[in-house]
């Protein structure tokens, strides 16, 4: 079965090692890159959340994967929600890894973007950084640097000022089976946020595990969406 | 040569809990920091020293805009511009700041600076920053990927707002307005001189000023022998963009400390000068770099150019007072030091304005009062004759 993952809010490697578990699963894994999380030289942020989701549709319609299960992470859960709101059409389930675009002032979370740039990337696991972030755009030679820098514009403008996208309003319109998961030591997002995206509690809250949860807990976080995609719903 | 009073207006009574416990300045700062007695004693000392330099003889006095910040208290330069202007006669009123990618619409700038020259009898230099990422990005939440982008769509909405002799829509991606008719219009025609001042770092901003014809203005506080790389940059992309050399397109800020002896200034001026450096310009690390808030462009030449250099010039932890005046980052001394150094930046770095910080971190008024005469008295003279033959066409006729 084919299926989409969309990754999460510091880009770099295409597949996590949950979705590489999936994939040696029997499942065809599409793994777009994001706008701007490729690093290829003029990327322009969008200049709204509309532009945003326009720029997203087009990628994912040149998968032509469409329709079909779509697992988000971070800022790519939040795409995949906004898909099953406005093209239900296009997804036939959606799992939803530690979304943004809801913020609770009471639940803010660290500021990603006020930490020193070398404490960024670590804050987004409950672990160490995994190696293959260390190594993104390394192919890139002299270029990674600036790959680097472009991809965390395009994280940057998906969640600046806080990330908030009101997704709070629309949720509701969910109406594709759905499954939320959140690290329960995710430092940016707290768990406490889970509540906002599933309110009858059906959360799978992973302990151990950060915001990009499936880096943090890959084997655990593979097992359920295995189960999720193929028996439930 | 013209000489500029410019006042970044600091709070002047940060302590040692502030150096124990805050780590920024600017941005977070707690509030029990900051007391609003001291603001009151100073925002009122700060304009009488600001109306002092006009009486000296300085050809113009800046105000410029800060948000949440120690480092500067003045969110709103319009509202201290517009005192000034009611206050002094002759001299240029310059507001270097409005961050005009800030406001929406941003026909509210158009309109406070028009109500400025206006009120000033057409004495007004619009400056027209990008801003800081700790104003724009952090304190004020604009997206840094979509900054310049704001910047430009505002920048275009006023100048048409001032320029254009009847209503007009304006369809931007920012602002949408079915009617621009804003009231007053600058008594200048067709507009103010257009200052943009920059930290060094963007090409944008060199763009901007080259493709406008506007003054560069360079806000240096690492002095000429670092700013020396970025003003070249500056005068090659003039050159390039096959522009005259008018030493006028461009202002260069300077830190200056005047006494009657060398010995003197380094005993009067070490602690005002180490609680700008050491406080006022502690940043929280992070805020000063937003994602986005440098253009791709502006990052690739800042990993190669001369703009790296000069970072890596200024980088470290915060140095002594004598370091400072030894890299040139203060010009401090006699009044003949002091003109000699000048001198030299003026040639070295081609620049028609001088931007004076001659008050400094938590400098009592006494001491910027002495700073400020001796500087009007015994420096300027020595400077006026620079630049003969060459027009400032930047500058409001009123004043001239």
């Amino acid at each position: 079965m084919q299926l989409i993952y969309l990754h999460g809010i510091a880009g770099g490697p295409a597949l996590s090692p949950a979705m590489a578990s999936l994939a040696a699963g029997g499942f065809d894994i599409v793994a777009p890159r994001l706008p701007g999380f490729d690093g290829r030289p003029g990327f322009q942020a969008p200049h709204d959340h509309l532009e945003w989701l326009t720029r997203v549709w087009d990628v994912l319609d040149e998968t032509g994967a469409l329709p079909c299960p779509v697992i988000g992470a971070s800022i790519g859960a939040m795409f995949a929600a906004e898909l099953a709101i406005f093209r239900p059409e296009a997804v036939t389930k959606v799992a939803l890894l530690a979304p943004l675009g809801i913020c609770d002032p009471a639940h803010l979370g660290v500021d990603l973007y006020a930490l020193p740039g070398s404490q960024r990337l670590s804050t987004l696991f409950a672990g160490p950084v995994p190696a293959p972030f260390d190594t993104a755009f390394a192919e890139l030679g002299e270029e990674q640097g600036v790959a680097r820098y472009l991809a965390q514009v395009a994280g940057a403008s998906l969640v600046w000022p806080i990330p908030d996208r009101d997704l709070d309003l629309r949720i509701h319109r969910i109406r594709r089976p759905s499954l939320v998961f959140w690290g329960a030591l995710d430092k940016i997002a707290p768990v406490a946020l889970a509540a906002r995206w599933a309110s009858d509690g059906s959360a799978v809250i992973v302990e151990n595990a950060g915001h990009l949860l499936e880096w943090d807990a890959p084997e655990l976080v593979a097992e359920r969406l295995r189960r999720f995609i193929d028996d439930e719903g | 040569m013209k000489a500029l009073w410019f006042h970044l207006m600091p709070y002047p009574a940060l302590d040692e809990r502030f150096d124990r416990e805050a780590r920024s300045a600017w941005v977070d700062l707690d509030a029990s920091f900051l007391d609003g007695e001291v603001i009151h004693r100073a925002y009122n000392t700060y304009l009488d020293q600001l109306e002092h330099a006009a009486a000296a003889g300085f050809d113009g006095i800046c105000v410029n805009e800060h948000h949440q910040s120690a480092y500067g208290m003045v969110p709103s330069p319009n509202l201290m511009a517009a005192t000034l202007a009611r206050n002094t006669e002759r001299v240029a009123i310059v507001v270097m700041g409005n961050s005009i990618a800030l406001y929406n619409p941003p026909v509210r700038v158009a309109e406070e600076l028009a109500m400025i020259d206006v009120l000033s009898n057409g004495r007004l230099v619009a400056g027209f920053p990008v801003g800081t990422s700790m104003d724009t990005c952090y304190s004020y939440g604009i997206n840094p990927g979509q900054l310049r982008a704001r910047y430009a769509e505002a920048h275009d909405l006023i100048m048409q707002a001032w320029q254009s002799p009847k209503p007009f829509a304006f369809n931007g991606r920012y602002t949408k307005l079915r009617y621009v008719n804003s009231s007053p219009r600058p008594l200048q025609r067709p507009h103010p001189p257009v200052w943009i001042p920059g930290g060094g770092s963007s090409v944008e901003t060199w763009d901007l000023a080259a493709t406008h014809d506007y003054v560069y203005a360079y806000l240096s506080y690492y002095g000429y022998e670092s700013g020396k790389l970025t003003m070249d940059g500056f005068w090659q992309y003039v050159t390039d963009r096959g522009l005259d050399d008018n030493p006028y397109r461009a202002a260069f800020l300077q830190f200056v400390c005047v006494a009657d002896t060398d010995a003197e200034a380094r005993t009067l001026y070490r602690e005002p000068v180490e609680y700008f450096y050491r406080r006022t310009l502690k940043i929280g690390a992070g805020f000063e770099g937003a994602p986005g808030y440098q253009s791709e462009a502006t990052f690739r030449s800042s990993l190669s150019s001369q703009v790296r250099r000069a970072a890596r010039a200024v980088g470290g932890a915060p140095p002594t007072f004598d370091e400072i005046v030894d890299r040139g980052w203060v010009i401090a001394g006699s009044p003949d030091t002091v003109r000699e150094r000048l001198n030299e930046s003026i040639t070295e770095l081609r620049f028609g304005h001088l931007l004076c910080l001659v008050q400094i971190g938590n400098m009592r008024d006494e001491l910027v009062r002495m700073n400020t005469t001796l500087f009007a008295d015994k420096v300027l003279p020595g400077l006026r004759g620079r630049w003969p033959g060459y027009e400032d066409r930047w500058w409001p006729r009123a004043c001239s």
